[in-house]
C-alpha cells in the first residue's frame, strides 16, 4: 500500500512530476520492439508492483517528544525519519526533504542517511545541508537501485499547531533527472500541551537547574517530571479509585451476609456459623497479595478467564467482605441487649428489628471502622499492579522506567494521599459526633443541656443514668 | 377465673443449672394492678419477662387471654403487640427522636398510616406530660423523660396488659414521682398492670394485689394491707423490715 501510494502520487497531482515519468516511460517504449513492449508491460504489470520503477517512501514517523505520553507534540524537537528504496534501474544522486510550513530547527540538529541492503549497513559517502525548511543530502556516488535509504533528522520541531503533516521530498537521480514526491504518510502532530509548555518553561529555569543538580532533589522531586506525572497518573488514579469505588460497596452486602452467618442461631445455626468462620479466618489470616495470585493465575488454569480489572475488583471484594463481616458483627453485638428486648415487646419481628433498630444504630458506630477499611483497601489496590491490573502503581511504575527517575512514585504517593487523607479526617469527625449522640460526652447544645446543666447537673454526676 | 387476662401455670424457668421459677401460679384479671415485690434473686422480674415471652419458659403454661402463648406454635409477635413493656433501663431506640420512637412500631406492627401514628405519638406523649419533647433525641432528655416516652411508647401500641420491670429503679429520686404519677394515672384508668417495684409507697397506693416472691416461688399475696401491715409470712416480715 505505502509502495504504491509513493509512486501514484507523484504522477497523480504534480505536473512536473507527471511529465518526467511519462517522458521516461516514452524513452522505453521507443527503445523496445512493439512485442517487446506488449510482453514487458506485462511482465511489468505484475513483476513491477513489488518493485516500482521509481524512488518509494516506505515510511514517514517522528519519534514521540511527549513527557507524559507517546504523542509527537508540534514546536517541540522530535527525530523525523523518512526511508525509501530505490526504483529499478535507478541511481539516487541527492534527496531533499521539505518540512512542512512553520518547522524549526533545534539546537543540535542534524541529518543523517543511512543505506541499508535488507539488514546490512552500506557506508556511503554523503554531504548533508540543513535549514529550518528543509533537508539535502547529497551523495558523490549514487545509491544503487534495490536498497533502503533511510534519512534521519534531529531535534527538528514540527509545527506547533495540531494536524497531520506530510514531509514532501524530491530526488535527483544520477541522470540528473529531478522527481519529486508529495508525502503520503501522514505525522499526527498534536499542539503543545499546558503540562509540555510548563515543563520547557520549567526547563530554562536556573532555579531549576539548580534544584536538579542536587541528586536527591532530582532523582526524587524532579520539577519537570512532577508536572508531567500529574497529568500522567491521573487515569492510574482513576482507575485505582475505580477498583475501590466498585469493589467496596460490593463488599458491603457479601460482609453483612457472612455477619449474618455468623451469628445465626438454632440447629442449623452452627454450620453457618462454621463455614462463615472459616471463610472469615482463611481470608483474613492470608495475604491479599497471595489472594490475587491465586485468583489471576489460577482461574486460568480452569478454563475461567475473566476480565483483570473485573477481577481485581471481585478479589478485592472477597477479600474486605472478611473484614466487613467483622466490623459488622462487633457493631451488631455491641447494641445492648435491651433494645433487642424493647424491639421484640413491641411485637416487631427479628427482621424489622434488624433493620429498623438494630443496623442504623449499628451504621453509625461501623462508619469509622468502616472507613478504616476503606482506606485499607484503597491502598492495596496497588498490589493488583503485580498481577497486571492497569490502575495507579502500575501507570507510576511504566513512567519510572520510562524516565529513570523516582519522582513519578512521589508523585503517586502525592494522589494516594489525597484520598486517604481527607478520609482520615472524616472518620476523626465522625468518631467525635457519635460520642456526643451516645452521651458519652457532655450532652449535646439546646435547651435541654442548659436546664440539665443546671438542675440536673447533681443527678448526672451522682449516678449518670439515663445514658444507654 | 374466665376474666383472667394472664393466667400462669406452674411455670418453671431455669438458667442451665439456675432454678430462678420453681412453679409460680398466677392469675391476673382485666384491669387488675398487681405489685411483685421481693429480694434481688427472687425470680420477680423473670417471671415477668416470661409473660411476654422475652425469656422462654422451662416448664409451665402461660394464656394470654384466650392464647397459650406457652405453645411454640403461637405467634408471640401477635402477643406482644397487646402486652406492653417497660424496662429499668428505658430501651429508647437512641437513633430516634421521641416522636419517632413512638412511631416505629406503630407504623411497622400495627400498620398505621404516618399521619395517624405521628398523632397517637403526640397524644402519648401530652398524656405524660412530655408534648413539647416530641422532636428531642433520647440523649437529649433526662432519665425520668426517657422512661415516659418509654411508657408512651407502649401505650400507643394500646395494650391490654402493661408490664413494669423495675421502671423506676435507675432514676434518681427526683425523677421518679414523674414516673410514678404516670403509672398511678394509667392504673385509675383501669390499665391491667403487672408491676414489679421496690416503691413501697406506690404498691400500698396503687396495688389491687401485692405478691411477695422469694426464692423462685410465690411466698405470699394479699391486697396491700394484709401483706404490709399483716403479713404472715417470715420471709414478707424480714423483707419488709429491712426496706422500710
Amino acid at each position: 500500500m505505502l509502495r504504491k501510494n509513493g509512486t501514484a502520487q507523484p504522477q497523480g497531482t504534480d505536473g512536473y512530476a507527471s511529465r518526467g515519468s511519462i517522458a521516461s516511460t516514452a524513452r522505453y517504449i521507443l527503445r523496445n520492439t512493439l512485442a517487446a513492449v506488449a510482453v514487458l508491460s506485462f511482465l511489468v504489470y505484475f513483476v513491477s508492483l513489488p518493485q516500482a520503477p521509481a524512488l518509494t517512501v516506505e515510511r514517514t514517523t517522528a519519534k514521540s517528544n511527549e513527557s507524559s505520553g507517546n504523542n509527537i507534540i508540534g514546536g517541540q524537537p522530535t527525530r523525523i525519519t523518512w526511508e525509501a528504496k530505490v526504483g529499478n534501474n535507478e541511481k539516487v544522486a541527492s534527496v531533499t526533504l521539505r518540512f512542512p510550513a512553520g518547522s524549526t530547527i533545534a539546537q543540535g540538529a542534524n541529518v543523517k542517511a543511512t543505506v541499508l541492503d535488507d539488514m546490512t549497513r552500506i557506508e556511503t559517502e554523503q554531504n548533508p545541508v540543513l535549514t529550518g525548511d528543509y533537508a539535502t543530502i547529497e551523495f558523490p556516488k549514487p545509491v544503487p537501485s534495490g536498497l533502503l535509504l533511510r534519512i534521519e533528522v534531529y531535534n527538528v520541531a514540527l509545527p506547533s499547531a495540531t494536524g497531520d503533516y506530510f514531509i514532501d521530498a524530491s530526488y535527483v537521480d544520477s541522470e540528473g533527472m529531478r522527481t519529486d514526491l508529495l508525502g503520503a504518510i501522514p505525522i499526527k502532530v498534536i499542539g503543545i500541551t499546558a503540562t509540555e509548555s510548563v515543563i520547557s518553561w520549567l526547563d530554562q529555569q536556573e532555579w531549576v537547574q539548580n534544584w536538579n543538580s542536587v541528586l536527591f532533589l532530582r532523582i526524587f522531586f524532579n520539577p519537570q517530571l512532577i508536572v508531567a506525572a500529574i497529568p500522567g497518573l491521573f487515569f492510574g488514579w482513576l482507575r485505582s479509585l475505580g477498583l475501590v469505588l466498585v469493589g467496596f460497596p460490593l463488599a458491603i452486602p457479601i460482609g453483612l451476609g457472612i455477619s449474618f452467618l455468623r451469628m445465626a442461631r438454632g440447629k442449623g445455626g452452627a454450620i453457618l456459623r462454621f463455614i462463615s468462620s472459616i471463610y472469615v479466618n482463611v481470608v483474613r489470616g492470608t495475604p491479599l497479595f497471595l489472594q490475587m495470585y491465586i485468583a489471576f493465575f489460577g482461574l486460568p488454569f480452569l478454563g475461567i478467564n475473566v476480565d483483570s480489572y473485573l477481577l481485581g475488583i471481585l478479589v478485592l471484594a472477597m477479600n474486605s467482605s472478611a473484614y466487613l463481616a467483622e466490623i459488622f458483627r462487633a457493631g451488631i453485638q455491641s447494641i445492648h441487649k435491651g433494645q433487642f428486648e424493647a424491639s421484640s415487646s413491641l411485637g416487631m419481628n427479628a427482621i424489622q428489628t434488624m433493620f429498623f433498630v438494630i443496623i442504623p444504630q449499628t451504621v453509625r458506630r461501623v462508619i469509622p471502622t468502616a472507613t478504616s477499611e476503606f482506606i485499607l483497601l484503597y491502598k492495596d489496590t496497588s498490589l493488583l499492579a503485580a498481577v497486571g491490573v492497569m490502575e495507579q502503581m502500575m501507570f507510576a511504575k511504566s513512567m519510572v522506567a520510562n524516565t529513570g527517575n523516582m519522582t513519578p512514585y512521589i508523585v503517586a504517593a502525592c494522589y494516594y494521599l489525597v484520598v486517604t487523607l481527607p478520609l482520615t479526617k472524616i472518620i476523626a469527625v465522625f468518631e467525635k459526633k457519635l460520642a456526643a449522640a451516645e452521651g458519652l460526652t457532655t450532652a449535646p447544645e439546646g435547651k435541654q443541656k442548659k436546664k440539665r446543666a443546671s438542675s440536673l447537673a447533681k443527678e448526672d454526676l451522682s449516678t449518670g443514668d439515663c445514658h444507654e | 377465673m374466665n376474666d383472667a387476662v394472664i393466667r400462669i401455670d406452674n411455670l418453671h424457668k431455669s438458667f442451665g443449672s439456675l432454678e430462678v421459677l420453681k412453679g409460680v401460679d398466677l392469675d391476673v384479671a382485666r384491669g387488675e394492678v398487681v405489685v411483685i415485690l421481693g429480694p434481688s434473686g427472687s425470680g420477680k422480674s423473670t417471671l415477668l419477662r416470661c409473660v411476654n415471652m422475652l425469656e422462654k419458659p422451662t416448664g409451665g403454661n402461660i394464656w394470654f387471654e384466650d392464647t397459650l402463648i406457652t405453645d411454640p406454635k403461637t405467634d408471640i409477635n401477635k402477643v406482644r403487640e397487646r402486652v406492653g413493656m417497660v424496662f429499668q433501663s428505658f430501651n429508647l431506640f437512641p437513633h430516634l427522636s421521641a416522636k419517632r420512637n413512638i412511631m416505629l412500631a406503630q407504623r411497622k406492627v400495627l400498620k398505621r398510616s404516618k399521619s395517624e401514628a405521628e398523632r397517637i405519638a403526640l397524644e402519648q406523649l401530652d398524656k405524660v406530660g412530655l408534648g413539647d419533647r416530641a422532636d428531642y433525641m433520647p440523649a437529649q432528655l433526662s432519665g425520668g423523660q426517657q422512661q415516659r416516652v418509654a411508657i408512651a411508647r407502649a401505650l400507643a401500641m394500646d395494650p391490654h396488659v402493661m408490664l413494669f420491670d423495675e421502671a423506676t429503679s435507675a432514676l434518681d429520686p427526683e425523677l421518679v414521682r414523674g414516673v410514678l404519677d404516670v403509672m398511678r394515672s394509667l392504673a385509675q384508668g383501669g390499665m391491667t398492670m403487672i408491676v414489679v417495684t421496690h416503691e413501697m409507697g406506690f404498691a400500698r397506693d396503687v396495688a389491687d394485689r401485692v405478691i411477695f416472691m422469694d426464692g423462685g416461688i410465690i411466698v405470699e399475696q394479699g391486697s396491700p394491707q394484709e401483706v404490709f401491715d399483716n403479713p404472715k409470712h417470715e420471709r414478707t416480715k424480714d423483707f419488709l423490715g429491712h426496706i422500710s
